[in-house]
């Protein structure tokens, strides 16, 4: 079949189409656009697909899905087939994404705590450390760490790529705020809570970040190890109850935190983290819904809490 | 009822649009006439309360945004209403010491004639249902000069107000305190005028285009 590839504004991006046998695959069409572009610039994970849609029309595009053949896309002409491309950017692998993300924070936390840094704001002289700022360092640290291995360990992602500007965009928000939290923690004039607070707020927080671990290992086992994604109901554990367990863990650690450091940084941080995740879960929920809704055979998603009970 | 609350929107609209209008053109002429009889030093006593009235009464817009009275993206409004709110009542009016200097009469002058402009804009809008061309043009066109000058006017009163900010220890939260929060007033100032490098060319080249856009379409009318 002969595939016309134009972008948005109805310009032919490969000259002449792309000429490809019957059963080609969607993947297979990408691995021809890579190859016909200039310098071969456009790597698959770079393109997106779409089936052109009437001007005017609300409905959102149909996105060719790599795994699927390009003759499940022909609505009965199997000879011709026009496919909308855009560019996508510069793209990086998840995994590198998160590791520089969770990096910063790793790295920028100790340096407020072990180096004299505080000199250079103006305040000379010996600092006191207090144990909530050790516990509150190692805490911390952990969480990071933790993280980067769950990059490399565990998760397994629905998309192989990001594009790269969120690598700039992510990496301010999470150094910014680890830097700010650091600077506020560590400070030489800080004032510890009480004992109890203390204990309350580390233990209760690290309770969240192990049922957080296991509820990312609950979700790695809904997916196939080769990488191809999907979308599975997840249950067990907390997840029967609501469906991001895993962003309520989070939020819940983090607030354990704040509960045995008592900041404003490590507040603002919580409400701006919340409020991302919130957005995610409702996505991720809505998303569910949507494909198990029951019909031809599909399980019915189940009644559950979108990400914090009771609120939400 | 769709086409009543239509209307009360447009009497609403027009109400708001020819109001701030008023505001301005009173803070216009009271700078010139005050420049004229009593020299720069005078303009902002003069102009004081008509500029802080029209100036936060931009606030409204943000909510005529949110509440989608208005099609404006509040991302483009909410930038440009803060840096006013903060040169109103964060630099000027709380140091004094600010308001003879000869750049505030650039500030309030190219304030002024850019919101004449842009709410007798919006106000014939409102009320005619167009606005004529040459509205328009000012409109698009007249930011080429007043932006620099505006900007340039803030910077450098954020610029004059430094030492006064540092000396004062106005709006600075200290610690130790309860809640391990610390706020200086002074870095964020320098934080501000950090701002504004990116900040100023984005703005100009945004309204550049917004020009091209608005400035072709009636062309093509």
């Amino acid at each position: 079949m002969k595939v016309t590839v134009v972008s948005r504004s109805g310009k032919e991006v490969i000259k002449g189409g792309i000429d490809l046998g019957d059963s080609a695959t969607v993947a297979d069409l990408q691995e021809a656009i890579h190859r016909r572009s200039k310098a071969r610039k456009f790597y698959p994970s770079r393109q997106r697909l779409t089936l052109p849609i009437q001007p005017g029309s609300k409905e959102r595009p149909v996105v060719l899905n790599f795994k699927k053949s390009l003759k499940d896309y022909c609505d009965g002409n199997l000879d011709y087939l026009t496919v909308v491309f855009k560019d996508l950017g510069s793209q990086v692998s998840y995994r590198t994404l998160f590791f520089w993300e969770y990096l910063g924070p790793l790295v920028l936390y100790p340096i407020f705590y072990y180096f004299p840094v505080y000199q250079y704001f103006g305040y000379k002289g010996e600092r006191i450390i207090h144990p909530v700022q050790t516990y509150a360092l190692y805490y911390w640290c952990f969480h990071y760490f933790k993280r980067i291995l769950e990059t490399f360990f565990v998760h397994r992602f629905s998309h192989a790529t990001s594009p790269l500007s969120n690598v700039f965009r992510n990496c301010a928000y999470y150094w910014s705020f680890g830097s700010y939290i650091a600077y506020c923690v560590n400070h030489p004039l800080y004032t510890p809570v009480s004992y109890h607070q203390m204990k309350i707020g580390f233990g209760f927080g690290l309770l969240c970040q192990i049922s957080n671990f296991y509820c990312h290992i609950l979700l790695r086992n809904l997916r196939k190890p080769d990488g191809n994604g999907g979308y599975q109901i997840p249950r067990g554990f907390l997840f029967n109850i609501v469906t991001c367990a895993n962003y309520t863990t989070e939020i819940y650690q983090l607030l354990g935190f704040n509960i045995a450091t008592q900041t404003v940084a490590g507040y603002s941080f919580l409400a701006v983290a919340t409020i991302i995740m919130t957005n995610w879960a409702l996505a991720k929920h809505r998303r569910l819904k949507k494909i198990f809704d029951g019909k031809d055979g599909r399980p019915k998603y189940p009644r559950r809490w979108v990400i914090l009970p009771p609120f939400l | 009822m769709a086409g009543f609350l239509s209307l009360l929107r447009r009497i609403y609209l027009s109400l708001y649009n020819w109001t701030v209008f008023f505001g301005w053109l009173q803070v216009f002429y009271l700078a010139v006439k005050t420049l004229r009889e009593s020299g720069h030093e005078q303009v902002y006593n003069a102009v004081e309360r008509p500029l802080q009235f029209a100036q936060t009464a931009a606030l409204l817009e943000i909510i005529h945004g949110l509440v989608g009275l208005v099609r404006s993206p509040i991302s483009a409004t909410l930038p440009q209403i803060s840096s006013r709110l903060y040169l109103t009542w964060g630099i000027l009016w709380s140091f004094p010491q600010t308001q003879g200097h000869v750049l505030v009469t650039s500030l309030v002058i190219s304030w002024s004639i850019t919101e004449i402009i842009r709410y007798s804009f919006f106000g014939m809008k409102e009320v005619l249902g167009f606005a004529p061309s040459w509205l328009l043009w000012l409109r698009y066109s007249t930011f080429l000069l007043l932006y620099p000058t505006g900007i340039t006017s803030e910077v450098g009163l954020i610029y004059v107000a430094l030492p006064y900010i540092k000396a004062s220890e106005k709006y600075c939260i200290r610690m130790p305190n309860k809640w391990n929060f610390s706020f200086d007033y002074f870095y964020m100032a320098i934080v501000a005028l950090a701002t504004y490098v990116p900040g100023s060319p984005h703005m100009y080249i945004y309204m550049l285009g917004q020009r091209k856009k608005a400035l072709s379409k009636s062309k093509k009318e």
